[in-house]
């Protein structure tokens, strides 16, 4: 259906920027706060993020990511702190920040009756300087459902309409919330490829999204929000590797291994025996040093398998040990 | 990355409002119950009371006006109500709850736009029917109207002002398709019976008619007979009018949201 895989492949990873302190940064967030009644929504949270990065939020639901990308677009004024986006403030330039921001709302459709084209046609009315909408259609791989109505559009193909109405315009930043919930596996993957194509362009993407494998994949940072805080902001990789726990290393020696061997090197945690294999747990790069003490008492091992944290992992610790700390606050209930 | 990089000479739409009043005029055409209800109703019920011979009897020996007669302002003003109560609200509502109206407030547009274009679709739709009523009882059905211009086209502005303004009123404060839709029902009924449409008010006791008279149907038809009669209409009915649109309007807008 959507022959992207390649042109991903050749486009997507090989650019990809994990030093955005090198990039100019064009969105600043800085202590914004939101409240609604006694419910804190958005609790003094702060980052910026750099020109073509994509830029996850994630978090459990209800954490305050919606809220905190919606005052990026000026859909939400916070209560108190200062945003600004290309030197803007979405408060105040309103008409200017809605030129230069595409955005793609979570659980927003389209009259079931309007037509793909129509639909475009007319977003692309809105703007000084849309895209051609039929290179748009093109490229997200639609345009052969350019005459169908949104009723008739599957839930991949009407997510491929909500991104094409955030990018017709023609924005420099693109705003997606949960923008693959309820989507099949297929179409997940394809819409994947399809964001990374866009910061190809050029565009900086903010993703909102819950799944950690979609965060681990495309962003370049991370910020995981709970209860409306920043909790930790890095790379994937890096997150995973500071906070996704140990790495797994299980393997069959070649002939029995005395444990103290295993247990002396640095960074080991654990040792373990399952049947003939030997499980060990540590930190860093700890397969290397393990392979290494192998060799040197002479045993060779086969069937290596490595399971080192990911985000999931270092997802769940900070979120749980976070919980931890305000039940604290807030004490027993 | 914008169409002039990319060589493709742009093909710039044109303005925002009338792209809205085109997808708008689409989307009704799509899914027509005001076109149904406020348009071909009315015309299919003209039909009716022109073709049964006793509606083009005059009612009173003292004058030569006929049911029929009696019936094409009323005609006039179910057109309105069809479109106030139905054609406009619903479709605000449906947007609202789908969140179509909060995707466009992310866009340089203002939604408002966005409601102009649909009453401006709904008040093309009303007058389409206003023009078919007209035209049709006197060409077709040899009815003998003297118009007094500015009154009938005063009334007529009035009394849609005042339809559509209750029509907003529902868009603005019903949460749901649901509740627009039992707003439609519980004041469908009432109104149809106060603008005469099952028996015309000069049938029934003079309480009736007072009570009527101070709905804002009961005002329209109230005006518009006179206009068609030759008369400009009485200041009263057109008061009435006046001040259910004021009031409409100012609960309306002080309620309406977005999402």
């Amino acid at each position: 259906m959507l022959n992207t895989e390649n042109l991903a492949k050749k486009l997507g990873k090989s650019n990809r920027i994990n030093e955005p302190t090198n990039r100019k940064s064009i969105i600043t967030v800085d202590n914004i706060h939101k409240q609604y009644g006694a419910t804190i929504a958005v609790d003094n949270v702060s980052f910026s993020i750099a020109e073509g990065e994509i830029f996850g939020i994630i978090g459990p639901n209800g954490a305050g990511k919606t809220t905190t990308v919606e005052c990026i677009s000026g859909l939400r004024v916070p209560d108190s702190g200062s945003i600004t986006v290309y030197g803007l403030n979405p408060r105040e330039n309103h008409e200017e920040i809605r030129k230069i921001v595409g955005v793609q709302l979570q659980e927003s459709s389209l009259p079931p009756r309007i037509k793909v084209w129509e639909a475009l046609n007319l977003f692309a009315s809105f703007y000084p300087d849309p895209l051609n909408a039929h290179d748009l259609l093109e490229s997200l791989g639609i345009d052969k459902k350019r005459n169908a109505r949104f009723k008739q559009l599957s839930g991949g193909q009407k997510q491929r309409l909500s991104i094409a109405l955030a990018l017709i315009g023609n924005p420099k930043i693109a705003i997606l919330d949960e923008l693959t919930t309820g989507l099949d596996p297929e179409a997940r993957r394809e819409t994947w490829t399809l964001i990374e194509r866009i910061r190809n362009r050029g565009v900086t993407v903010i993703l909102v999204t819950h799944y950690m494998d979609e965060a681990e994949r495309l962003c370049d940072r991370v910020a995981l929000i709970n209860h409306g805080r920043v909790i930790a902001l890095d790379t994937p990789v890096a997150l995973a590797a500071k906070e996704g726990g140990e790495v797994h290393m299980q393997f069959v020696p070649s002939t029995p291994v005395d444990d103290k061997v295993l247990t002396a090197l640095s960074g080991v945690v654990s040792v373990e025996h399952r049947g003939n294999r030997i499980v060990v747990a540590g930190s860093g790069d700890v397969t290397t040093r393990v392979l290494y003490a192998l060799s040197k008492v002479g045993v060779q091992a086969s069937d290596v398998q490595v399971k080192s944290g990911n985000l999931e992992d270092a997802f769940v610790k900070l979120t749980q040990a976070n919980d931890k700390i305000i039940k604290r606050e807030v004490g027993p209930q | 990355m914008s169409a002039q990089d990319s060589g493709v000479a742009l093909q710039k739409p044109s303005k925002p409002f009338w792209e809205l009043i085109k997808v708008q005029g689409k989307l009704v055409l799509r899914e027509p119950y005001s076109i149904i209800f406020g348009v071909a109703m009315p015309i299919f019920l003209l039909i009716i009371f022109g073709i049964v011979p006793t509606f083009r009897e005059p009612i009173s020996s003292d004058t030569t006006m006929t049911v029929f007669d009696l019936y094409i302002p009323i005609l006039m003003v179910t057109v309105l109500i069809m479109i106030g109560l139905l054609g406009l609200p619903i479709p605000i509502v449906r947007d609202r709850e789908i969140g179509w109206l909060r995707r466009i407030s992310t866009t340089p547009i203002s939604p408002t736009k966005l409601l102009a274009a649909q009453v401006t679709i709904n008040i093309i739709l009303a007058a389409v029917g206003f023009v078919i009523l007209a035209a049709g009882s006197i060409l077709i059905f040899g009815m003998n109207i003297v118009f007094d211009i500015t009154g009938f086209v005063l009334s007529l502005v009035l009394a849609t002002a005042a339809m559509f303004s209750l029509g907003l009123l529902i868009a603005a404060v019903a949460p749901s398709q649901g509740a627009a839709n039992g707003m439609m029902m519980a004041l469908l009924y009432p109104l149809l019976f106060f603008a005469g449409v099952y028996v015309p008010m000069q049938v029934l006791p003079s309480s009736l008619q007072t009570v009527s008279s101070f709905t804002p149907v009961g005002a329209a038809v109230k005006a518009l007979e006179s206009s068609m009669q030759g008369t400009f209409p009485s200041i009263i009915p057109l008061l009435v009018m006046t001040a259910y649109t004021v009031f409409f309007s100012y609960i309306a807008i002080r309620y309406f949201r977005w999402e």
